[in-house]
C-alpha cells in the first residue's frame, strides 16, 4: 500500500528534533494549517465526524513523523499528502458515500466518450455558472467521484500549484493536468444539470 | 487554439481544442510554463471556442474559490487534538523518568 510504503520509508529518518522543537514545529508549521485540513477532509468524507477523525489521525501521523519534515518546507502539502493517503487507506472503504467509482474504471468510460463530453459542456452559460448559489456549485463539486473531486479541490479551492499536487497525488504532473480537465468536464456536465433547472436555456 | 496561429478573422472552430482547454486551464490555474503561456497570449483573440471557453472555465474556477463556503474545524476538534498531543508528551516523559529511576536503582 501507498502509505504504507511511506511509512516505512519514515521510520528509516534519523530523529533529528528535540521534544521541545518537535512542539514548536507542530505549533508553528503545522496548526495554521488547521481549517484547510478539515476542509479537505469534510470535502473528501463528506461527513463531519469522519472529517473530525481524519483531521486528528492526520496530525498524529504527522506528529509521530515530524522527523521526515524539513522545517521551513511546504508543510502544506506534506500534510495534505498524510492526509489523502490517511483517507485511502482508513477511510475510503467505510466512507458514507452511497457509491464509490473506481478512478481507472471513470477514467476508462470518461477516455472513450471524451468528445461526446466536449459536446455536451460547451453549451454551459457563464451567466448560470455566476447566477449559481454557492450550494449548488457545492453539491455539483460533491456529486463528482472522488478522484475528480479532490483534485479541483486542491486546485481551485487550496491553490496548490500543479507540482505541489503531483507530490500529494503521488501522479505525474501530465496526469494531473488530464485528470483536472476531465474533472473539469464532469463539474461542467453537473453544473449545466443545475442551470438547465434553473431555467437557463442552452446556447444552442 | 493550439492551430489558430497567423489567422487574422476570428476562428468559429477550434481543431484542437481539447488541447487548447488543458493549456487555458494551465494558464488560468497559474501552472503553464512560459511556453504555453506565449502560446496563450498570441493566440486566445484569434479563436472564439477558446475565447468562449477561457471565460467559463475562469468563471467556474471563481465560482469554486468565492462560492463554496470553507468549512472551518470546529474548536472541539482544535482542542481533542491538542490533548492527544498533549498526551503523547507526558508519555514520553513519563517513560524518560521512568528508565532514569530504573538506572539510578540498578546502575
Amino acid at each position: 500500500m501507498e502509505f504504507e510504503e511511506e511509512e516505512e520509508e519514515l521510520i528509516e529518518s534519523k530523529p533529528k528534533y528535540s521534544e521541545a522543537e518537535k512542539y514548536r514545529i507542530f505549533d508553528k508549521e503545522f496548526m495554521p494549517h488547521v481549517d484547510s485540513m478539515y476542509n479537505f477532509a469534510f470535502r473528501l468524507t463528506n461527513d463531519e465526524d469522519d472529517a473530525n477523525d481524519l483531521m486528528q489521525d492526520t496530525f498524529m501521523k504527522a506528529f509521530r513523523f515530524i522527523n521526515s519534515f524539513q522545517e521551513g518546507t511546504n508543510s502544506k502539502a506534506w500534510l495534505f499528502r498524510i492526509l489523502k493517503n490517511s483517507f485511502i487507506n482508513d477511510y475510503r472503504k467505510k466512507s458514507k458515500e452511497p457509491s464509490k467509482v473506481d478512478y481507472q474504471e471513470v477514467e476508462t468510460v470518461y477516455n472513450s466518450t471524451e468528445d461526446a463530453e466536449y459536446e455536451s459542456t460547451t453549451d454551459l452559460r457563464i451567466e448560470a455558472v455566476q447566477d449559481m448559489i454557492g450550494d449548488e456549485v457545492a453539491m455539483a463539486l460533491n456529486g463528482l467521484p472522488v478522484d475528480f473531486r479532490t483534485v479541483i479541490i486542491l486546485c481551485d479551492i487550496e491553490g496548490f500549484t500543479y507540482e505541489e499536487m503531483a507530490k500529494i497525488l503521488d501522479i505525474p504532473i501530465g496526469t494531473v493536468r488530464s485528470r483536472l480537465h476531465r474533472a473539469r468536464n464532469l463539474l461542467k456536465e453537473k453544473l449545466r444539470s443545475y442551470a438547465k433547472s434553473m431555467g437557463y436555456k442552452e446556447l444552442r | 487554439m493550439a492551430q489558430c496561429s497567423g489567422n487574422e478573422l476570428m476562428k468559429e472552430e477550434c481543431e484542437n481544442h481539447e488541447k487548447c482547454m488543458k493549456m487555458i486551464q494551465a494558464v488560468l490555474d497559474g501552472s503553464a510554463t512560459p511556453d504555453e503561456i506565449e502560446h496563450f497570449k498570441n493566440n486566445i483573440e484569434v479563436c472564439k471556442p477558446c475565447v468562449d471557453g477561457y471565460e467559463l472555465e475562469k468563471s467556474i474556477k471563481e465560482s469554486l474559490k468565492t462560492k463554496v463556503s470553507k468549512v472551518c474545524c470546529p474548536q472541539k476538534t482544535i482542542e481533542q487534538l491538542k490533548v492527544k498531543i498533549g498526551i503523547g508528551l507526558l508519555l514520553i516523559l513519563g517513560l524518560v523518568i521512568k528508565i532514569k529511576v530504573i538506572q539510578e536503582i540498578f546502575i
